[in-house]
């Protein structure tokens, strides 16, 4: 269907279009290209002559892309505040992901291992899959977020530097993140679970690099 | 201090004000616009045919137009039409143009420095 449009679509993205506008611009823009070839052809012309016809009647690819790039309430948000949705909404995002994680960590603590001391024991059953759930969460979500950046970059044609700026964030935050448990204070009564941003790891990361490559070297 | 809206482009705002004066009578899709401003002004007024699609956009965003899908003789078209917010705009584009069309016919018609021709 877009095809006759991918030069305009390439050009729209590249501006900064946001990728909904352009669907839905280029859908209705083919429809009218075959409206203006059914006309031309009925008026006597030749399937050939008809499309060229019908073409320039449409308008060029320079002129349909000035007409949607002039305005700016059709430029996507990855244009219009490249900070917020690369460098907040990542962060927004994981610290959800997070809370979600040690919200399913606490409350699997109350209701599956009631009375013990932490969460981080041998499991069973239902509470295998309840944890897990939790687990993929909070190893799983920088990933996901990172993934999720560069779609959103591939897809809008974005140059590299927010994108870029988004997945340093994801990589420290996700290497400096960890969950610290703490044992109920009232016998057989909730604990306490919280999250830590310690250097440590990725201090340790940094020395484990520095070491290799003078290993190596 | 109320400011005067300065008139960089005559054509400015037209072809807004005939989309939304051939919608508010009836829904129509993109091609059957073009066609009726087409055939309405005697193609005295042609609006670059696929570059109608931006303006029906945006005011669909501003919430002067509404759109719906709708399948007719097997073909899925995009529908316009008018909301009440865009039959205020349309009162207000028209009686712009109204008092810009009667300036500038006052102006050729001869006003009190005599006359422009």
């Amino acid at each position: 269907m877009a095809k006759p449009f991918s030069e305009l679509r390439e050009c729209l993205l590249r501006a900064g279009v946001a990728p909904r506008h352009v669907r839905r611009y280029l859908t209705e823009l083919a429809d009218h290209l075959n409206d203006l070839k059914a006309e031309e052809e009925r008026a006597g012309h030749s399937p050939a002559d008809a499309e060229s016809a019908a073409r320039i009647r449409l308008g060029g690819t320079d002129e349909l892309a000035k007409a949607m790039i002039e305005q700016r309430q059709f430029q996507s948000w990855c244009v219009r505040a490249p900070w917020a949705m690369f460098g907040v909404a990542p962060v927004l995002l994981l610290s959800g992901a997070y809370l979600v994680a040690c919200l399913i960590l606490w409350s699997g603590w109350k209701f599956f291992l009631p009375g013990n001391d932490t969460p981080f024991v041998q499991i069973d059953g239902f509470a295998i899959f309840y944890f897990g759930i939790g687990r993929v969460l909070y190893f799983g979500a920088p990933i996901f977020v990172g993934w999720g950046i560069g779609f959103i970059a591939v897809r809008q044609r974005l140059r590299t530097v927010w994108p870029f700026v988004g997945l340093i964030l994801i990589t420290l935050i996700g290497c400096v993140a960890q969950v610290r448990v703490r044992r109920p204070v009232v016998p057989g009564g909730a604990g306490h679970v919280s999250m830590v941003f310690s250097p440590d790891p990725l201090l340790r990361a940094a020395c484990f690099m520095v070491y290799g490559f003078f290993r190596l070297w | 201090m109320k400011t005067r809206e300065a008139n960089p482009n005559f054509m400015n705002g037209v072809p807004e004000l005939l989309i939304l004066k051939l919608l508010q009578q009836e829904e129509m899709y993109g091609y059957e616009i073009v066609q009726a401003i087409r055939n309405r002004t005697d193609a005295v007024i042609t609006v670059g045919e696929g570059v109608v699609y931006p303006v029906l956009h945006g005011l669909e965003i501003d919430g002067a137009l509404k759109s719906r899908r709708k399948t007719v003789n097997g073909r899925r078209r995009i529908y316009y039409s008018v909301t009440a917010a865009g039959s205020h705009r349309l009162a207000d584009l028209s009686e712009a143009w109204n008092n810009l069309a009667a300036a500038i016919q006052k102006m050729l018609t001869g006003g009190q420095h005599g006359e422009a021709f």
